[in-house]
């Protein structure tokens, strides 16, 4: 896998190429002539920008594309950019809709210059998310028309009529892939022309680009006619039809995404029922959908995660989905699923094998789904040692990355959403401090989560003075989405773009900490007595103090001393600390000789569990 | 219908997504349609990860339980927890690790009940042996055996073309080798 995570760069183009959905939305971008690419990262959105960075590459497309600190910073960037005249695309996870909420709500109602697209990935399932949203019904919210693709292929296809219908328009078009078709790999034609980009030259006008509550007046209602228009276009739009079953049909079902695709494969061969797939989900085109179900005795809703569709149907008599709980309301509509609905609903029994001669052989063998954890030889857990060496006690509020499976090390105590680690540990400290207590409070979070949103939480309580220890463990990258580059470092998303670091202790120190130290993670020692008196210091001054834990993240394999390891089976009394307590894929425990062990399978040689174990049974292998 | 279903299991960090792309490389220069889903983000952090994968005429990138022709595991634990995939009298490709395990009497039971064909090879062994222990080359080594044991879709020669055209250059030469010690392992 390349630096930036996507794993794609070095497929040779000839003919139709293997590429995931979102390399087909990627490349789509660069052909499509946008000029302004932004994003921050988010499974399972991150593999876009790299690749449109790669194509551009590729075919030397005059393009700007970026990295922004956080989605807000991304989308603010793409508007500002469409306010100048140019085409641009802005990309993110759903949950990073909820930070540009703000500037997507009412970028909305503008008349934009240049092309925009917001491409928004929602993750049923979830999969990699904190959450299940559906980012069709921020769409419904903003009044932003919405595509919502079923496979690769068509997520390609729609971005050219996302930035034609943006530009026709003038107003935001969001693109909606789910997980399965972000990833969905398909054989696609790589691109090979670039389209001319649009004039760039700002013009001043007041009216049109100064969000006051007069222009609002103005704006929204004429806003309000556009949606219409977007409606009736929608009626007769490419993306919407009818797949029917060519018999006398018992069932219609209207349905979108990647539920569409598999409900395909799931009726093929059936006459019985017909399908009116939705690729235009807001506005929804009325018209169709009521002559749809119209003609049918029964009608089944299938759309991921929420009821967007069916929300906006203006009769459900005779609509089954999530409103009579036919349709389970969280989840992924996988394809036992899908059947599991459907055929009920044409009198028929899902087929299911009897699987308990399997389950009984699982449970003998002790079989159950891997957690995901943290790599041999990670930084994060030596740090997380080293925190609760120091506070086997303290709170540990903790952010989203890497470090939240710090889980299986009981290395955290909460996680919400980015950067709440910081003001969180501001709530834990005014409430406890409010009840006349004190508890020491350690907040970890990563070096891309603290520059996009663990700035604005320190400042708050530097300014109230808040007493925690903010630990900054800084890997150099941005490693849970796939490796990408952050403010922190010099590397950009473009082949030969320079960007300028950003250094985490000048923040912390203008943002007005006084206790400021780096330490190297892997030395638990040094972490331990850092934070140690990091809080002494917090607790004194009443004010947040930082430690930056630093050191590589494994997956960047920069090269590091070797120190291989064994277990010391005299000295080994079986206490599994070193299993509970740190975790690492290269221990493992002998139940029968009741010792740890090296995997030798597992360890990367880092040496750090050395100073783990309380007997000192961990010791370098000579 | 026509085509061929796969299911590949394994745990994050194997180069499971590599085995099905050059899958999918033979089966386009074939002039075939493909279509499969894969697993990006958190679970590629050691987790139990699956692709899905779809030669031929299908609109999903999703398998049913009982519809996979073939399951290949890169961690027989990961393959035995998904073999509801497989349908009655399809194929277990898998590395096995602990060969006991797959003496379990309710796993033979279930493995007969279901007439599935099971193609055990010994991964870490042969890369112990002949790679220095190169476990990154699993992905390389089950397409080899896939081609041994004559597995639907995996004939060599296009396997071997596609791994040519996909391999980095400088682990091409590498990549050739234990796909063939692959081939031999059937
Ligand atoms: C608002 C929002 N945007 C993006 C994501 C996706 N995401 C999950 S973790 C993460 C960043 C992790 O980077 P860092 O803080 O440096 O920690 P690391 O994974 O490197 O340990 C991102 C961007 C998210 N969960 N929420």
């Amino acid at each position: 896998m390349s630096k930036d995570g996507s794993d794609n760069t070095e497929v040779p183009f000839y003919g139709k190429t293997p590429l995931l959905g979102n390399e087909a939305i990627a490349q789509a971008i660069v052909a499509a002539g946008c000029q302004v690419a932004t994003a921050y990262p988010g499974t399972p959105s991150s593999e876009i920008l790299p690749f449109v960075a790669s194509t551009a590459d590729r075919l030397g497309a005059a393009m700007a594309i970026e990295w922004g600190a956080n989605e807000k910073v991304a989308f603010e960037m793409a508007v500002g950019a469409s306010f100048a005249g140019a085409r641009a695309c802005v990309v993110m996870k759903q949950v990073g809709l909820n930070v540009a909420a703000d500037s997507f709500m009412t970028a909305a109602y503008y008349r934009l210059k240049g092309g925009l697209m917001l491409v928004s990935a929602d993750d049923p399932g979830p999969h990699s998310s904190q959450n299940e949203q559906d980012s069709r019904m921020f769409a419904m919210f903003a009044k932003v028309p919405c595509l919502d693709p079923s496979d690769a292929v068509e997520a390609g296809e729609m971005v050219y009529d996302a930035f034609a219908l943006s530009e026709k328009h003038e107003i935001i078009v969001m693109l909606r892939p789910t997980t399965r078709v972000s990833h969905c790999r398909q054989a696609i034609e790589p691109v090979s022309s670039v389209k001319p980009g649009l004039p760039v030259k700002f013009e001043r006008d007041v009216s049109r680009w100064v969000a006051l509550p007069v222009t609002v007046k103005k704006n929204h209602p004429l806003h309000n006619l556009r949606i219409e228009e977007i409606r009736e276009e929608f009626e007769t739009s490419r993306y919407n039809y009818e797949v029917k079953g060519g018999g006398e049909a018992k069932l219609g079902v209207i349905c979108s995404g990647v539920s569409f695709a598999t409900l395909k494969d799931i009726t093929r061969g059936r006459t019985d029922v017909d399908i009116l797939r939705i690729g235009t989900p807001y506005p929804l085109p009325h018209k169709l959908v009521n002559s749809f179900i119209d003609r049918h005795e029964k009608v089944l809703v299938l759309e991921e995660t929420y009821p967007v569709i069916e929300t906006q149907l203006m009769n459900r008599e005779r609509v089954s989905g999530r409103w009579d709980g036919v349709v389970p309301s969280a989840g992924e509509l996988l394809p036992e699923v899908i059947e599991g609905i459907v055929l009920p609903l044409l009198h028929e029994r899902p087929s299911a094998a009897d699987s308990s001669e399997l389950d009984a052989a699982m449970k003998e063998l002790g079989i159950e789904p891997r957690k995901p954890q943290l790599c041999a030889g990670c930084p994060h857990r030596a740090s997380y040692f080293a925190i609760r060496k120091a506070f086997p006690n303290g709170i540990a509020p903790s952010d989203i990355g890497c470090y939240s499976l710090a889980v299986n090390q009981n290395g955290i105590d909460s996680s919400l959403c980015m950067g709440a680690s910081v003001t969180m540990s501001s709530g834990f400290h005014i409430a406890h401090a409010v009840s006349g207590q004190e508890r020491p409070i350690i907040a970890t979070l990563g070096d891309s989560t603290f520059f996009h949103m663990g700035i604005p939480g320190l400042v708050s309580a530097v300014y109230n003075r808040h007493s925690f220890v903010l630990c900054v463990l800084d890997n150099r990258v941005t490693a849970m989405t796939g490796g990408q580059s952050n403010p922190g470092l010099s590397g950009k998303v473009r082949k030969g773009d320079e960007g300028s670091a950003v250094s985490i202790e000048a923040v912390a120190r203008g943002c007005g900490v006084k206790f400021v130290e780096a330490v190297d993670a892997y030395d638990v020692a040094a972490g331990a007595d850092a934070v140690t008196r990091a809080w002494e210091s917090a607790k004194a001054n009443r004010t947040p103090a930082v430690v930056i834990f630093r050191h590589p993240c494994m997956l960047l394999r920069v090269p590091q001393s070797v120190v291989p390891v064994k277990v010391d089976a005299e000295r080994c009394v079986g206490c599994r600390l070193c299993i509970t307590n740190f975790g690492c894929p290269g221990l493992t425990f002998d139940a029968a000789k009741k010792k740890a062990e090296v995997d030798r399978r597992g360890c990367v040689s880092c040496g750090v569990c050395r100073v783990v174990c309380p007997r000192g049974a961990i010791v370098e292998a000579a | 219908m026509a085509g061929t279903q796969y299911i590949i299991v394994g745990v994050g960090g194997q180069g499971i997504l590599f085995t099905s792309r050059v899958i999918a490389r033979a089966a386009i220069d074939k002039g075939l349609p493909i279509i499969g889903s894969e697993v990006h983000g958190m679970a590629q952090r050691g987790g139990s990860v699956i692709s899905h994968f779809k030669i031929g005429d299908f609109s999903s990138p999703l398998i049913s339980e009982g519809h996979a022709d073939v399951v290949m595991a890169f961690d027989q634990k990961e393959g035995i927890r998904n073999l509801p995939f497989l349908h009655e009298g399809g194929t277990f490709l898998v590395n096995v690790d602990d060969p006991s395990m797959l003496e379990n009497v309710h796993l033979k039971r279930y493995i007969a009940d279901r007439r599935i064909r099971v193609c055990g090879f010994r991964g870490f062994d042969i890369l112990d042996e002949h790679a220095k222990g190169a476990y990154l080359f699993l992905n390389v080594l089950i397409l080899g055996a896939a081609a041994g044991m004559k597995i639907e879709g995996c004939e060599e020669a296009p396997l071997t073309a596609a791994l040519e055209t996909l391999s980095p250059p400088k682990f091409l030469s590498e990549n050739l080798k234990v796909f063939g010690l692959g081939l031999n392992a059937a």
